[in-house]
């Protein structure tokens, strides 16, 4: 009290005093607390390539580019503006050509085919206005059919080492690819590199399929199937193509399937007599608990990190909301309050948000909200965007968004979690319902 | 207009169809032009395949089931009561399947595209439920049922308006001839 | 693993045994690190596929899923690359050129007739060092509602940014700095350099989302103040608050007398508890305006577009000296406090706040000279609490 009495007093006297006569020593101290939200720019001059590394080196450089500036966070320095080229991945780099072109980050490499035909690819980054390397050179070394995968990890590094968060290049997106018109669409199982590269259908179109998910080391599927006429969760093998059903109940209908982080429980949805209600289940052992029992609708449940909690959606006040409950179920709290119905949470690798999809004046919204149900904001909006799934470093939201009308088409689309970059994911036909895979 | 589902009378396909669509639609026959040319409406695309033998002229044959009884009911949105024009449909679903013990049914629940994949599956299950009960409540014995839900993946109508929302919100009994279910 | 990476392994080992006692007054690569990246060929796939594929596997149309290359992290030791590698050295020309401008393309001088029309300076350039502010339309001077918001209606764009700006000309180029285009001078004694006219890059004060865009409008009157919410107040930085206590957020437990000293100190004129060092011409302090247009200098490079949430946690304080030409010494920027954060973070706080510091300083800020004992040193607190999500 005495101190702030005496402050008080001092603050008083200086501005009485006014402009201070003397000039201040020590230093000068400004706070900073506005700044700009931009992409970085940065540069990717091409590989050096040695021996039969030519072509590769330009493929490796661009989609190094390509991934970064993909992200909406940096932005590539299209090549034709570069003062130096870099034909020495050793040679000292002209860091003044680089400011000159305003590149902050820059990613030099050199790419060669060792003895065993195997490509070896070699980076360093650099922050071009410190004059310094972010962190530390690196080596890959992989077949040359897997090139892009190299790519793919340098350009996770370069992420990671400037934003200071994990990166989610390297990684796969399942889905579920469709083709026909709407009343006859035939829906079959496909797996892609996030950017929509190297597609692999997992099943035929023989049968409806919906809602794959990743286990959490991205080895197997679960997803939900009407092979046998009625809705049954499998368990896919993504090696070995060999799927398995998840033997749950005779004659009721299971689905909405999600693994836990242990990648040993599954929680899902099953439905007797018309009610769905929330189950789990370890698939080791096969025993199943009932988590939910209600009257009402529960299902879309979806594990915490941690493994501790699930959020799931139930419209058990007359409108699908959102609300968390332990692993073992029990008491649910109620965690969505906004107007409109809420539907498909999904909870963030990071732990921090949970992504949903929201319906209200007639259309469909992606959004995140804290996991207490506070800070709701909605990302996207159009006629129907649904089936959120979050990138390995919980920055990324990858969604499916249907077109109206008699033509429409589902496509996938994914925006980051500030709400900016929003953006297709290339696939050949429609697709819908992606799963992102942990980072490989 | 419900009593023109008198059991038994035969009736043209044409006339059943609009007559069907008259009573059970009210919204969906705003579009006269749908049956224009063609009288072979085909009610459920994937699910055709049950109705193998008979016309609509024979009372005992799934073609009758379908066209003449009417094999599907319709909802309000985002409910699963039954309206009193489905229970009426159902009450003659009930009679026939009772009339001819060799059928099964399997009764498909279906939503709109308005709403999430796993809420409409959940939905569709509590459309399909309440035919079910509706029909063991008139005596159709349970081992000869079987729901399902498609929630909103097998549309009959594909435009995003009401009037084909209508017709997508709706429980159909699928009969086939067989015990194995 | 498989025994090719085991082997690849032993090999790498014996690579690093090699390296370690082999040339050793090599000068010391960086540190590298090795990652094996394997991957199995469509042939070898398409054999083993066969070998163990089960009958009910899914039909022809089926393509086998490309195997996923492992990934083997294990031999992250330090390997010395093939080549006789000299580690890049820092590059120490690269302050020496600061000078240089996004070059005129065309090194033409004052070719009257290459130049058709002179284009006439925007009129915001009058402002050197501060990004132009838009000027929203004051809700209280509409005499009539309009049928849309008055609100300025933001669009997606790239850049989000304290103020709101205009899309440039379409023919100046983006800078961070406005600068007037260098006209060539009459007397061609001594020569100018050519400039592009410069203006900021087009930018927002907060996202838009496509679900805040897509808002359906309303005719209603408009029920949100129609000034950006995020437009600094030019007074905000009065000379008084500036010249506070050293010590940034000052904590009740660092010592309460500490503090009455400061508070006493500033209120005696300036001196703070930090002994007087130098004896360099001490002219007036800086004034509250001249602080300002360093803030917004620096501002306007501080990107925190490119961290993670994470390093958005982290207030770091920066120090650095400046030479007498007003760019800061490069060499001379260090972290001196973060809090909130993992080191981790603050690293990436850190090297924003320095990106920032170097790249509006390449220039010189705009400082008076004659004040130079009052900036040589500057301290810097980037407190990124506003800018973690708009």
């Amino acid at each position: 009290m005495m101190y702030r009495l005496v402050t008080l007093l001092a603050l008083i006297m200086a501005t009485l005093s006014g402009m201070p006569a003397k000039a201040q020593d020590g230093p000068l101290r400004i706070e900073i607390t506005e700044g700009v939200i931009e992409p970085m720019p940065f540069a990717v001059p091409e590989f050096v390539a040695g021996g039969a590394g030519g072509q590769v080196a330009a493929d490796i450089s661009n989609l190094i580019a390509a991934d970064l500036a993909g992200t909406g966070l940096f932005r590539a320095i299209p090549s034709n503006a570069f003062i130096s080229r870099v034909t020495s991945f050793s040679s000292p780099i002209q860091f003044a050509d680089w400011k000159a072109v305003n590149a902050q980050a820059l990613v030099t490499g050199a790419v060669d085919v060792d003895s065993a035909g195997k490509l070896v690819v070699r980076f360093r980054v650099w922050d071009v206005f410190a004059g310094q390397e972010l962190g530390s050179g690196q080596q890959l070394v992989g077949t040359t059919d897997g090139w892009r995968r190299i790519a793919h990890k340098i350009a996770d590094q370069v992420y990671s080492r400037i934003t200071g968060e994990g990166g989610y290049f390297d990684s796969r997106v399942v889905f579920v690819s469709e083709t026909g018109p709407k009343d006859k669409r035939a829906k079959r199982l496909a797996i892609m590199d996030y950017d929509g590269a190297n597609v692999t259908y997992l099943t035929d179109s023989a049968s409806l399929v919906l809602a794959p998910r990743f286990s959490p080391t991205g080895d197997r599927i679960l997803y939900t199937s009407y092979e046998t006429g009625f809705p049954r969760i499998y368990v896919l093998d993504v090696q070995s193509v060999s799927r398995r059903v998840l033997e749950t109940q005779d004659g009721a209908m299971s689905f909405a399937p999600r693994f836990g982080p242990n990648g040993r429980n599954v929680v899902y949805s099953l439905t007797k007599g018309g009610n769905t209600d929330i189950y789990s289940m370890d698939i080791n052992s096969g025993v199943s608990q009932r988590l939910t029992s209600a009257p009402s609708i529960e299902t879309a449940p979806s594990y915490s990190p941690d493994g501790s909690q699930i959020v799931f959606q139930s419209d058990r006040t007359g409108t699908s909301q959102l609300y968390v409950m332990g692993a073992n179920g029990g008491e649910a709290r109620r965690i969505s309050n906004g107007e409109g119905l809420y539907g498909t949470p999904v909870w963030s690798p990071r732990g921090d948000l949970i992504a949903f999809t929201k319906q209200s004046k007639r259309r469909f919204h992606i959004g995140v909200m804290r996991t207490d149900g506070s800070e709701e904001r909605l990302l996207t909006a159009s006629f129907l965007d649904e089936g959120p799934t979050w990138s390995p470093n919980g920055r990324v939201i990858m969604f499916t968004r249907e077109t109206q009308g008699a033509t429409g088409q589902a496509n996938l689309y994914s925006v980051d979690i500030t709400g900016r970059n929003l953006r297709r994911v290339p696939t050949a036909g429609g697709a819908s319902d992606p799963a992102w895979s942990p980072l490989q | 207009m419900q009593t023109k589902f008198e059991r038994g009378e035969p009736m043209s396909f044409l006339k059943t169809t609009l007559i069907l669509c008259a009573g059970l639609a009210l919204a969906a026959c705003t579009d006269p032009g749908r049956f224009d040319g063609d009288n072979t409406v085909d009610l459920n695309g994937d699910n055709a395949s049950g109705y193998g033998s008979g016309t609509a002229s024979d009372p005992s044959s799934p073609a009758y089931f379908q066209q003449a009884v009417g094999d599907r009911v319709l909802f309000v949105i985002d409910t699963y009561t039954l309206t009193d024009i489905a229970r009426n449909t159902l009450d003659g679903q009930a009679r026939w399947l009772l009339a001819n013990t060799d059928y099964q049914a399997v009764i498909e629940g279906h939503a709109d595209e308005q709403g999430t994949r796993e809420y409409n599956l959940a939905l569709g299950a509590r459309r399909a439920n309440s035919v079910q009960e509706y029909l063991l409540s008139q005596g159709v014995p349970a081992s000869r049922m079987r729901v399902v839900s498609y929630g909103k993946e097998r549309p009959i109508e594909i435009c995003s308006d009401e009037s084909c929302y209508a017709q997508n919100r709706r429980a159909v009994t699928v009969i086939s001839i067989g015990a194995g279910m | 693993m498989n025994t090719g990476n085991i082997i690849s392994g032993i090999g790498h080992v014996a690579l690093i045994g090699w390296a370690l006692a082999g040339p050793l007054f090599r000068p010391t690569p960086k540190p590298f690190e090795v990652t094996q990246v394997t991957a199995v060929s469509e042939e070898e796939y398409a054999a083993i596929m066969n070998a163990q594929r089960p009958n009910d596997a899914p039909t022809q149309e089926v393509q086998q899923p490309e195997i996923q290359p492992t990934v083997q992290p294990d031999i992250a030791a330090p390997v010395v690359p093939d080549a006789p590698q000299e580690s890049p050295a820092l590059d120490s020309q690269a302050d020496t050129a600061p000078q240089q401008q996004p070059a005129p393309e065309t090194a033409q001088p004052a070719a009257p007739d290459a130049t058709p029309v002179p284009v006439a300076p925007a009129p915001e350039t009058q402002a050197q060092d501060t990004t132009p502010v838009l000027e929203p339309p004051a809700q209280d001077m509409a005499a009539l509602i309009p049928q849309t918001s008055l609100r300025p209606k933001q669009r997606p764009v790239q850049r989000i940014a304290p103020e709101q700006v205009a899309p440039p000309e379409p023919d100046t180029a983006v800078d961070d700095v406005v600068r007037q285009e260098a006209a060539p001078a009459e007397s061609a004694d001594t020569p100018v350099e050519e400039q592009e006219a410069t203006a900021p890059e087009e930018a927002a004060t907060e996202i838009v989302t496509e679900a805040e865009e897509a808002a359906p409008v309303t005719p209603s009157p408009p029920t949100k103040s129609v000034r950006p919410k995020t437009r600094p107040t030019r007074t905000a930085a009065a000379p008084e608050t500036q010249a506070a206590p050293s010590t940034p957020e000052p904590d009740a437990d660092t010592g309460t007398a500490s503090g009455i000293e400061d508070a006493l100190a500033a209120a005696l004129g300036g001196a703070t508890s930090e002994p007087a060092q130098t004896s360099a011409p001490s002219g007036p302090p800086l004034t509250g305006g001249e602080k300002d247009a360093l803030r917004l200098a620096v501002q306007s490079c501080w990107n925190t577009g490119s961290l993670s949430s994470d390093a958005l946690k982290v207030t770091v304080t920066v120090a650095f000296d400046m030479a007498e030409n007003a760019k800061p010494k490069t060499e001379t920027i260090r972290l001196i406090d973060s809090a909130g954060g993992t080191s981790g973070a603050a690293q990436q706080a850190y090297e924003a706040a320095r990106r920032a510091i170097i790249r509006c300083g390449a220039r010189g800020f705009n400082l008076p000279v004659e004040k130079y004992a009052s900036w040589k040193t500057v301290e810097m607190v980037f407190n990124p609490e506003r800018m973690r999500i708009k």
